[in-house]
């Protein structure tokens, strides 16, 4: 039996170290999925517990031919959605057929140094730029680019092929690209004349 | 390849799933094209940024509670037909 297996077989037994060690290996990555997409602490954490409360309810019916993970952040998925659907019932979301904008923010901030761009500031233009996302295009750059998820993965959890998560992907990058260079652009500005 | 093209293969360089041969178009246009280079490398780094600073985890504050209360919830769950149909031989015997 591969750890994975114990775990689940563990969990079916009500195993209180099962528990403990299921909640240690998936809390905050659940959690961070969950962030990315709500947007803020309270909601998340809501998110992480009723993720783990129907995982735990739907876990004597779990398949192994589905990987415990991603079988997981499926659940947390939907449950942020739905939070987020609460809090934010009318958004109107992107058309992936529109063409896409070209880039217009040409200010290189590539070379800025780490510090600057690990700073307090950065941090926080980041996070409202990747909250500004559309919903749909916010959840696959939350599961590729933060979560460090393969394709494949993160089209299972979303719901949606592999190409269609590859086309959210792209769009993500570019515009939040485009929204954090009108920001840190104006930080090299001056050197650049 | 033009600046629309590298625009619209952007991330599957960025992300390695690109033959040869347009990997090495690519190539030549940045080295001509300043503005391309420029969206190429911020959309690099903000790849890694993101990356090394999203490693957010459940505030130290809640996650004892939420800890508790979702052990209480396992440990109380019902037991299922199904579960109990699991359960070991020594499990029943006992």
């Amino acid at each position: 039996m591969d750890d994975e297996a114990a775990l689940i077989d563990g969990l079916r037994r009500r195993d209180p170290q099962a528990f403990t060690l299921f909640f240690e290996t998936y809390a905050d990555r659940v959690y961070r999925l969950a962030y990315g997409i709500v947007g803020n602490e309270a909601d998340a954490e809501e998110a992480v517990q009723a993720t783990f409360i129907s995982a735990l309810e739907a876990i004597d019916r779990f398949e192994h031919h589905a990987r415990l993970g991603t079988w997981l952040y499926r659940i947390a998925y939907n449950h942020a959605l739905m939070i987020l659907r609460r809090r934010r019932p009318e958004e109107s979301l992107p058309d992936e057929d529109d063409a896409l904008p070209m880039p217009s923010a040409l200010a290189d901030w590539s070379t800025l140094p780490e510090d600057r761009l690990l700073s307090r500031e950065a941090q926080e233009v980041l996070r409202k730029a990747i909250a500004e996302l559309p919903t749909t295009l916010r959840a696959a750059f939350v599961c590729r680019d933060i979560e460090g998820l393969s394709t494949a993965d993160c089209a299972q959890i979303i719901g949606i092929s592999e190409g269609a998560l590859k086309v959210r992907l792209h769009r993500a990058r570019l515009m939040l690209r485009e929204r954090v260079s009108e920001y840190f652009g104006e930080w090299v500005a001056p050197e650049n004349g | 390849m033009t600046c629309e093209e590298l625009i619209a293969h952007l991330s599957s360089y960025l992300d390695h799933e690109m033959d040869a041969a347009l990997v090495a178009e690519v190539q030549e246009h940045i080295a001509r094209c300043r503005n391309c280079r420029v969206v190429l490398d911020t959309t690099q780094r903000l790849i890694v940024l993101v990356h090394d600073e999203g490693r957010r985890v459940i505030p130290a504050s809640q996650r004892s509670a939420l800890f508790e209360r979702l052990q209480q919830a396992f440990l109380n769950r019902p037991q299922t037909l199904e579960n109990s149909n699991l359960r070991t031989a020594e499990d029943s015997a006992v």
